[in-house]
């Protein structure tokens, strides 16, 4: 006879799965609701403002460097990793990225996950942060919750397009 | 968008954030406010099926993490237990050169997960004392009646 079985082990090496844990989203966008019921909108700023100063650095670098082409290739990079729906536009200086389902909007509505309103800022702070560092200008416009904006990128300081 | 493949220093840089505004307080008290707020998954499965309920969890997470770990349930023995060799959000912080990892950035898996299965009743304990290289060891135990 015999011994009863009575372990289940799970022995995995990183190199079994591909890195794409997509609650994170959720897990952001409690932070999110959490900085802005707890300090204000303006942590919301801070923050995101600090992360696109530090970790977002380098590619502030590759912009100012290489220009426009290094923030293309990196918002195809995360958008093809992450099954989002979008289009990149390059005409002259002006780099136009057009959203038509948020891969990280989708995954929030189809898991029941919180969803707030200002989730969006993330794109609009990070994308001006990164812009400013490298004497680029930004713009997002979005409607809360539908998954679809339009991202405006070109080369100056928001002043130069005022007139 | 933030890709959830940057949500771990995007993580880090939160608590350091919250560390400057009010101190370890105020960074512990963001990590109990989204237990409450965000593992009600963990809760459900851990209230309705028990031990296997953490190893139903954690399978999904860690392995859409792609870590580096070994997880045994043992029902018989009322145990489970997570051996993490290579903790894929740790590991990453430390590559990254263009951020400082929050100093205590692991303890988030204590408070979390303690303040989700302890209520349930289980014993949880963490051992964290090899955390700098990224290795660490979750043990959930059921209470003995």
């Amino acid at each position: 006879m015999g011994e009863k079985r009575t372990q289940k082990i799970l022995d995995r090496n990183a190199a079994d799965n591909v890195y794409l844990h997509r609650d994170f989203h959720g897990a952001l966008c409690n932070a999110i609701r959490y900085l802005d019921d707890t300090f204000g909108p303006q942590a919301v700023t801070e923050y995101l403002t600090r992360l696109g100063s530090t970790y977002f650095a380098p590619l502030s670098e590759r912009l100012a460097t290489e220009g426009l082409s290094a923030l293309a290739e990196h918002i195809r990079s995360v958008m093809e990793r992450e099954n989002g729906r979008f289009t990149i536009d390059r005409c002259e200086d002006v780099l136009t990225v057009t959203m038509t389902e948020c891969p990280a909007i989708a995954h929030l509505r189809r898991t029941g996950q919180l969803y707030t309103e200002r989730y969006c800022e993330t794109t609009v702070v990070i994308n001006e942060t990164i812009c400013r560092r490298a004497g680029y200008t930004s713009s997002c416009v979005y409607e809360p919750g539908q998954g679809r904006c339009v991202q405006i990128f070109r080369k100056g300081n928001k002043d130069d397009f005022l007139h | 968008m933030i890709s959830c493949t940057e949500f771990i220093p995007a993580y880090s840089e939160l608590f350091n954030y919250l560390h400057e505004r009010g101190g370890k307080e105020a960074v512990v008290r963001f990590w109990q406010n989204l237990s409450d707020a965000f593992l009600t998954n963990l809760r459900d499965l851990a209230a309705s099926k028990g031990l296997a309920g953490c190893y139903e969890y954690w399978s999904r997470t860690l392995c859409e993490e792609a870590a580096d770990f070994r997880m045994v349930l043992d029902e018989e023995k009322g145990i489970f237990t997570i051996e993490m060799r290579r903790c894929p959000s740790k590991g990453r912080l430390l590559e990254i050169d263009s951020i400082t990892p929050y100093p205590g950035y692991c303890e988030h898996c204590d408070v979390l997960y303690r303040r989700v299965l302890e209520p349930l009743g289980f014993e949880y304990d963490i051992d964290l004392s090899q955390s700098d290289h990224a290795r660490c060891l979750l043990t959930v135990k059921k209470k003995k009646k």
